[in-house]
């Protein structure tokens, strides 16, 4: 049975209350890999490692199903800011 | 409600068991990075010292389907095991397939990050050994592979140590591990 994106977007939602949220389909069609970028204040303090347990325990459920989960980013909304920020100045 | 708690509460016989896992594992394969082949590396899985493959036989003897069980795939006997393997070694890898031949794309990427900074490791196959691969998942509360352990202490899967490698948090803790 597949995870269908939706369903992972409407967890993290539900679960870590994210400012920036980017769920991608990488598995070309089955719903079994999926990579995500996500922005959350529930991040602040929390070591990278942290951060993606509770990524993954948010997803638990969905996870049976989930053959890899790529987490790109998780950062707190602070960290978003810089981030885009230096990235704008690159492009101009 | 924590990952643990999830793995502990999932219901299935042992027959149920390897079926579902057997299905499971071809739909999963189909996902282009991994390649199908638990049958490919039934030997030499693992590449490391004769303390380590004393300590892998000894998983593999436990390994039975009988002896498998769902409510608790990290038994007791296990997690003993599994804390003299993770300190047996400064830099250990639960990885699918091995470190000359890895069978899935996450664990290539670690395993070339170590190589990148010469780095000595032993690597662990876990497509080996069915109950080392769900008991590890309870272990390390982290519900995939590859997973890195430095100094006895889990690091990360693959996204954390790309990311630690490229900002260098990596390289310190190694540096750190090695002088201890």
């Amino acid at each position: 049975m597949a995870v269908s994106k939706e369903q992972v977007e409407s967890t993290l939602k539900s679960k870590l209350n994210p400012s920036h949220l980017d769920v991608i389909d990488t598995s070309g069609g089955c719903g079994a890999s999926y990579s995500i970028e996500i922005v959350s204040q529930e991040f602040e303090g929390k070591r990278l490692l942290e951060r993606h347990r509770l990524v993954n325990a948010a997803l638990a459920e969905e996870m049976k199903h989930i053959h890899a989960l790529s987490i790109t980013k998780a950062v707190t909304p602070d960290q978003w800011k810089e981030q885009e920020a230096r990235k704008s100045q690159q492009d101009a | 409600m924590s990952f643990h708690l999830q793995l502990a509460a999932r219901p299935c016989s042992p027959a149920a068991a390897s079926e579902a896992s057997s299905v499971t594992w071809g739909s999963r394969h189909r996902h282009p990075i991994c390649v199908n082949s638990t049958k490919l590396c039934s030997a030499a899985a693992i590449s490391s010292p004769l303390k380590l493959a004393s300590i892998a036989t000894k998983l593999s003897s436990n390994s039975s389907p009988s002896s498998f069980r769902c409510f608790a795939a990290l038994s007791p006997e296990l997690k003993s095991t599994l804390d003299n393997v993770v300190t047996s070694e400064k830099v250990i890898l639960f990885m699918k397939g091995t470190k000359d031949f890895p069978q899935c794309g996450f664990s290539h990427t670690v395993v070339q990050i170590l190589k990148n900074l010469s780095v000595p490791f032993e690597t662990i196959n876990i497509l080996e050994n069915e109950s080392l691969r769900q008991g590890l998942k309870e272990y390390s509360s982290w519900p995939t592979f590859p997973q890195l352990y430095i100094d006895g202490e889990f690091f990360g899967g693959c996204d954390i140590t790309l990311e630690a490698y490229k900002s260098g948090e990596l390289q310190e803790v190694l540096e750190k591990a090695m002088c201890s």
